[in-house]
Formats: C-alpha cells, sequence, structure tokens
C-alpha cells in the first residue's frame, strides 16, 4: 500500500499534484510578499488556523493555504475537511484575490465559495490590501539616499510618461477626427444621435396615428374589431 | 551467569541498557549543527519530507498534538501555526541538548503560547492516555532502543479517532538506487560529519542505524501488532524515507 515513490503533494484527488519543491517554493515567496507590508499582514488574523482550499478548475489541481501569525503555509491536498473551498479559472482567482471589490467575480459564477464564506472574503481582502512600500524595500539593500534618488526619478518618470501620453492621445484624436476625418467629432456624433432620436419618435408617433385610423377606418365600415 | 541481553547499535551490538546513552553522545555531538548537517545530508530535501508529513497529518485549529523526538522542532513549528491558540503542540526529545536548542530556536521566532516542552522517553511517556489527536515521530523511531515500547506508547496516548505518524528513514525500492545511496551514506555522509561537525563516527552510526531500521512492511506490522487500523505507508524519493500512518479506531 504505497503512493509513487518520488516526493510529491500527498493528494489523490487532484488531478494534477504540485510538486512538493514548488509548493516551498509558492509558499516561501507568498510568505516574503507579506513579510513586505507588515501592518497589512495583520488583515490575515481573522482567518488564521483556517483550512482554505483553492480549487484551481482547467488545471485540475487544489492549494491548501493554512495562515498562522508567523506564516501561510502551503500544501497540495491537506487530509482534513476544508473550511473554505474556493473554485473558479486561474484569471478569475487572481482577479478575486487581488481585487479591491470582489461583488463582480462572485455575482457573475465565475469564483464560487463553499463553507466559510466570511474566511475566503477575509483572506482576499487581506492579499488585496497588501501594500508595498518599494522604496523602503529598496532603501534596505541600497541605502536610504539611492532609494530616495531612484524612487523620486522613477516618480519623475512616470509623471513625465502619464503627460506625455496625454499630449499622445489628444494629437491623436485631433488628426483622426479634424484631419483625416476618419472619426466624428463629439459633437457630430452627439448631433446624430438626437437625429436618431428625433426620427425613432416620429416613427413611433407615426405608427400610433396609422394604428388609430386604421380603427377608425374600420369603425366607419361597420366591422369593429 | 545469565546472557546479557543486547541490541543494534548501528551494525553493533551493545547491552540494551547502553543503546540510550550512545544515541545521547551521537546527538550531544551533533546537536550544535543539527540543522546545518541535515540539509547537507538531504540535499535540503528533508524539509519537504516534513512537509508531506504535515499534510497527512491533517491537524485542524484546536486540536492537541504530540511531536516526539522533535529535534530542533520543524514538525512542531508548523504545527503550532495550525491548532492556533486554542491547541496545544508539545515538543519532545529524550536528548536535552537538542531540546533546549529546539527551544531556544522556537523562542527567537517568536512561538509561544501553544508550545510547551518535556524531555521524554518516547519508550515511557509522562502523558495520560488519550489526550492526543495526532501523535508524530520524526526520524526518531530508529533510535529508540524498544521501537514496539514507543510505538504502543503512541497508541495510548491518542484519543479515539487520532492518528500516529512515523517518518523515518526506510529501505529503497529499487536495487540500482539502493546501491547508490549505500555508496552515498558509507561514504559521503561520515566525511560531510567530518568537516561539519568533525564527528565522522556518529554519521557513521546514522548510516548503520538507517539499515538497521525495519523496511515499510515491517514498520507497518509493528503498527497493527500495537492497535493501530488503516495502516498505510507512503515512500518518498524513492523509499529512502517513508510515513507511516496509523488511526486509533
Amino acid at each position: 500500500m504505497t503512493t509513487d515513490d518520488t516526493v510529491q503533494d500527498p493528494g489523490a484527488r487532484a488531478d494534477f499534484a504540485i510538486p512538493a519543491g514548488l509548493l516551498a517554493a509558492i509558499e516561501g515567496a507568498l510568505n516574503q510578499y507579506i513579510a513586505l507590508d507588515p501592518e497589512g499582514a495583520r488583515a490575515f488574523a481573522p482567518t488564521y488556523g483556517h483550512i482554505i482550499c483553492i480549487d484551481i478548475a482547467g488545471l485540475g489541481t487544489r492549494l491548501t493555504l493554512i495562515p498562522g501569525p508567523d506564516r501561510v503555509q502551503v500544501f497540495g491536498a491537506y487530509d482534513a475537511t476544508p473550511d473554505c473551498l474556493i473554485r473558479g479559472a486561474p484569471l478569475d482567482l487572481l482577479r478575486m484575490m487581488t481585487a479591491k471589490r470582489k461583488e463582480s467575480q462572485l455575482s457573475s459564477g465565475a469564483v464560487q465559495i463553499e463553507g466559510d464564506a466570511a474566511v475566503a472574503q477575509a483572506l482576499s481582502d487581506a492579499l488585496a490590501g497588501l501594500a508595498i512600500d518599494w522604496e523602503e524595500q529598496l532603501a534596505k539593500v541600497l541605502g536610504d539616499p539611492i532609494a530616495n534618488q531612484i524612487g523620486r526619478t522613477l516618480r519623475a518618470a512616470g509623471d513625465w510618461g502619464g503627460r506625455t501620453g496625454e499630449t499622445l492621445k489628444a494629437n491623436l484624436k485631433e488628426y483622426l477626427e479634424e484631419e483625416s476625418r476618419l472619426l466624428p467629432t463629439r459633437y457630430e456624433v452627439d448631433e446624430f444621435l438626437r437625429q436618431v432620436d428625433g426620427l425613432r419618435d416620429d416613427v413611433e408617433r407615426l405608427a400610433a396615428r396609422i394604428a388609430r385610423l386604421a380603427v377608425l377606418a374600420d369603425a366607419e365600415r361597420g366591422d369593429p374589431r | 551467569m545469565a546472557e546479557q541481553e543486547t541490541t543494534h547499535f548501528g551494525y553493533q551490538q551493545v547491552p540494551v541498557e547502553e543503546k540510550a546513552v550512545r544515541v545521547r553522545e551521537v546527538f550531544d555531538s551533533v546537536a550544535s549543527r543539527y540543522d546545518l548537517m541535515n540539509d547537507l545530508m538531504s540535499l535540503g530535501i528533508h524539509r519537504l519530507w516534513k512537509r508531506h508529513a504535515i499534510a497527512l497529518a491533517g491537524v485542524r485549529r484546536g486540536q492537541r498534538v504530540l511531536d516526539l523526538a522533535s529535534g530542533t522542532g520543524d514538525l512542531a513549528a508548523r504545527f503550532a501555526g495550525i491548532v492556533g491558540p486554542t491547541g496545544q503542540v508539545v515538543m519532545t526529545d529524550i536528548n536535552e541538548a537538542m531540546l533546549s536548542r529546539g527551544r531556544e530556536r522556537q523562542l527567537d521566532q517568536g512561538r509561544v503560547g501553544n508550545l510547551n516542552y518535556a524531555l521524554a522517553n518516547a519508550e515511557r511517556l509522562p502523558f495520560v492516555s488519550e489526550y492526543f489527536d495526532c501523535v508524530t515521530i520524526g526520524f526518531g523511531l530508529r533510535n529508540v532502543t524498544h521501537k514496539e515500547w514507543a510505538i504502543a506508547e503512541m497508541f495510548r496516548v491518542l484519543r479515539p479517532g487520532g492518528r500516529a505518524l512515523i517518518l523515518e528513514f526506510s529501505h529503497p525500492t529499487s536495487k540500482a538506487f539502493s546501491r547508490v545511496y549505500d555508496l552515498y551514506s558509507f561514504n559521503v555522509l561520515p566525511i560531510l560529519g567530518r568537516l561539519v561537525t568533525n564527528d565522522a563516527e556518529s554519521y557513521r552510526y546514522l548510516a548503520e542505524s538507517i539499515r538497521m531500521h525495519p523496511d515499510q512492511e515491517g514498520l507497518r506490522t509493528m503498527m497493527d501488532t500495537a492497535g493501530f487500523e488503516r495502516c498505510t505507508y507512503f515512500n518518498l524519493t524513492g523509499g529512502v524515507v517513508a510515513i507511516h500512518r496509523g488511526y486509533k479506531l
């Protein structure tokens, strides 16, 4: 009575068992990421000790997370009934875990939750709430002055990129609308839509008038309907 | 005069009462560099074996876990995070140096509250019967003089429905791999031991004690005999290590 002879996840229920080495790497990376925001990490407290199973649809594989005060433990299949099961496609799960508002994923049925939904909600809130101060992390490696300089340069580059993007967008809009006349302007579109609305109302009024006249004509012929 | 009862210490036969003393000497010698040596010996794979054991234990928050031969507490640390403040983990070892080292390590890493420590011989556990939900022993059973006593004690302290897990070196399932493994154990391992802990003999003992340990089926039979039910084992890394699991029903 043996399993196969490689170090693997013990879950026989999953179609694809994630190798134990990869699970250990995922656990290490996740905990390092959480450790970058010690304040945000406190938001995991309501999930401590809960067995949270994530069923990744399409891959036929399961991940089990057990958050605790010192780390989030990550297993493949864990040999106990989970407190909650979160099921969805990889991208939908990622969106739900990282989005501030999860309603769209849940209401559309893209992600399903079974069991204690409050735990699943607390976990995804905690993950989405992590805010990493990259400048602070950089300062630990390079020192404050250099990290500050890099931060300012990146922010300036970001501002410049934003301004340049806005200018480019305005120029492109003007070219397409005014110079090449490939696209109508906003005013032309508004006028066109107003005319469409007017025409639709006229047609509806005419249809109503024809119907009324038809009823009158039938009445004159003595053909009550 | 009656012949003195003996047991194995690696490949040597020693008087029964002497084995515990000799094992203690081995672990006193390696305690200070135990973690480093484990990483070197197993190329870090021992962490994966332990993860596997935790997943098979399936412990939940609020449960009580007894970890025998805890060493520096790799298994106990993970259990403490899972059972939470309403649960309890008891870390034990027969060797005071190892247990002190394990305790220091847990305190340094901020694990307090649900983690207790006991200097205990696995053959005679100082705990009431039917108290724990899970009992584990990781890489410790082969050093116990009377293995059947230790397994019986594990059964005694478990609550009905509880499970015991034995993570231990075992016997490779492939003959070719077994030869490579022997070459590594008897040639590379003592050299590593000499370089890292300046103690080749202790690591020669480790290699020999693994060969003297019951094979997968042998250990499963011992668990059956002790009263465990639904006994299974899981071979890891070609049978170099096996996890045996049994339930008290």
